[in-house]
């Protein structure tokens, strides 16, 4: 009896795979391709909503409204308000969340201590900040300020503190064994162990600080970016109003793509050094 | 140098509780200055929460333990661990740094005195990821005896290596133990390990109870390939095999 075996397959290497794809379909398969087909169905999307609906202005609408305050000079005084506002204000909630989230983290009593006012600051919205904050400060730049660091502080907090908890035992067992300074300990151990929480706590702080700095203007007047909407708002001009969100939205997404992406980028370096 | 000294030391596990488990019970035994002393034991007899007692990382249910420094000064002590628990995110160099009392240049030179003792004087830029797994264990004994310690405490720190590597690092652990002379306190459950290094074994019985204290009457440097360290480390062997046949009859265990 005759047996016949089929002929074994050879498995190919990733190099020979690379070699064969061609290149038109590693371009489409890659992440660059997949973060531009995302903006293309947002702004197709954009499109047939703006085509479907009246009160839905299309993106030509908004970039001629952009075009035109430009040229009545709206745009640098009131973004520029804003950005200070939102600049200050993120800051101290940085600054004010990372110590206060590495006491939360390193001390019980800390923890005990802080966790109720950071529940009640994490449930209260950005728009009962705005109102309290204007009622408090009036219309200067003050209460956006406070807004936007009052509506993301608990969040860098809540951050900060989960990562600090996280920071592994046997390197603070090492710290205890060799009676490591506690500054030290802070700066070498634990800040470095949690550059992701604080990244993701900056992130948070920003997007919710963003929120806070519109509503606050919103309310408060006294220029902005916020203020300028609310001024296209009540004058039912949807376009003009949408101009100043794009503007607002688009400098949100480059600074996180731009500015943060890298400097967590750097941070994490010696996680891409492997033996 | 320093003198430990340990009297009557207990520990429990969850005091108070139903789960309480006593680890350790009734220690007894002091280390002079200078001398090599390694615990040896079957797994879950204690070995390492006597170390980490010692550290001061655990604290004791009971008894004394004291350790006093020649130079009057508080004791300090030098921990290599089993795995070499270095951060991640600093070089070697900087890693080395991190556990010492100041940053002066004087520091820096005798944290790349050890590099170099290890070999790793190259490497001192490195993170710990691009290092080898015995690299970076060098580079923990070297960080240990950089801090010019009273007292080093090892904590079985070539188990997660491998044969040759852990041959290779015990030799030159001996080189620089010799030039040092440090009070060194060594866990291990490997035997042969133990003769080859020590100048006595302290053997802890499972209970957490010390078995036997044997000294090893043997000139240095000592290498596994010794005809006098084979028989020695046969007979030390043979004694711990005797405490687990004791400790398994029904008789013993009563006691």
């Amino acid at each position: 009896m005759s047996t016949t075996t089929a002929p074994v397959k050879a498995r190919r290497s990733t190099t020979e795979k690379q070699q064969e794809t061609p290149e038109w379909r590693k371009r489409l398969t890659s992440d660059s391709a997949a973060r531009v087909a995302a903006l293309l169905s947002f702004f197709l999307f954009w499109v047939l909503m703006s085509a479907l609906f009246a009160r839905v202005p299309g993106p030509v609408e908004v970039v001629q409204r952009l075009v035109d305050e430009f040229s009545r000079g709206e745009v640098f005084g009131n973004f520029g308000s804003t950005l200070y506002r939102f600049g200050v204000g993120v800051a101290l909630a940085t600054v004010v969340g990372i110590a206060v989230g590495v006491i939360m983290g390193l001390s019980q009593l800390g923890r005990a201590f802080f966790e109720s006012p950071v529940l009640v600051g994490l449930s209260i919205p950005a728009i009962i900040w705005s109102f309290l904050t204007v009622m408090w400060f009036g219309f200067g730049d003050l209460s956006p300020i406070v807004t936007t660091f009052l509506t993301s502080v608990p969040f860098v907090i809540v951050n900060v503190a989960q990562g600090v908890r996280g920071v592994s035992r046997d390197l603070r067992d090492m710290s205890t064994t060799y009676k490591v300074p506690l500054s030290r300990r802070v700066k070498d151990l634990v800040l470095p162990a949690v550059t992701g929480y604080v990244a993701a706590g900056i992130r948070f702080a920003i997007i919710i600080g963003w929120n806070g700095v519109l509503l606050a203007e919103w309310f408060g007047g006294g220029g902005g970016v916020g203020y300028r909407a609310r001024w296209w708002y009540d004058a039912n001009r949807f376009g003009g109003f949408a101009a100043w969100v794009v503007l607002f939205v688009g400098f949100i997404v480059l600074l996180d793509r731009f500015v943060l992406d890298r400097v967590i980028q750097r941070a994490f370096r010696w996680r891409d050094a492997s033996a | 140098m320093a003198v430990l000294t340990i009297k009557n030391l207990a520990k429990t596990f969850n005091v108070g509780t139903p789960r309480a488990s006593r680890v350790l019970d009734d220690i007894s035994f002091d280390v002079r200055g200078g001398t090599f002393v390694s615990i040896v034991g079957p797994s879950g007899c204690g070995k390492s929460t006597l170390l980490n007692i010692i550290s001061g990382v655990e604290e004791h249910t009971s008894g004394d333990i004291s350790l006093t420094s020649d130079s009057g000064g508080p004791a300090r002590m030098g921990y290599v661990f089993q795995d070499p628990r270095l951060l991640p995110w600093r070089s070697v160099m900087k890693n080395m740094m991190y556990v010492q009392n100041d940053r002066s240049e004087a520091t820096a030179g005798r944290c790349r005195k050890y590099l170099e003792m290890v070999g790793l004087t190259k490497n001192a830029d490195f993170f710990p990821g691009q290092l080898s797994g015995g690299m970076q264990q060098r580079v923990g004994i070297a960080r240990a005896f950089a801090v010019e310690p009273d007292l080093l405490l090892m904590d079985e720190p070539f188990s997660h290596l491998d044969a040759i590597t852990a041959r290779g690092l015990r030799a030159q652990l001996q080189d620089i133990w010799a030039q040092s002379k440090k009070t060194v306190v060594f866990v291990t459950h490997d035997v042969v390990e133990a003769v080859e290094l020590s100048d006595r074994i302290i053997v802890l019985q499972p209970g957490g109870r010390i078995y036997e204290d044997i000294t090893i009457d043997l000139p240095r440097p000592r290498r596994q390939t010794d005809p006098t360290v084979a028989t020695l480390q046969a007979e030390v062997l043979g004694r711990l095999e005797a405490m687990k046949t004791l400790s398994r009859t029904p008789s013993s265990a009563a006691a």
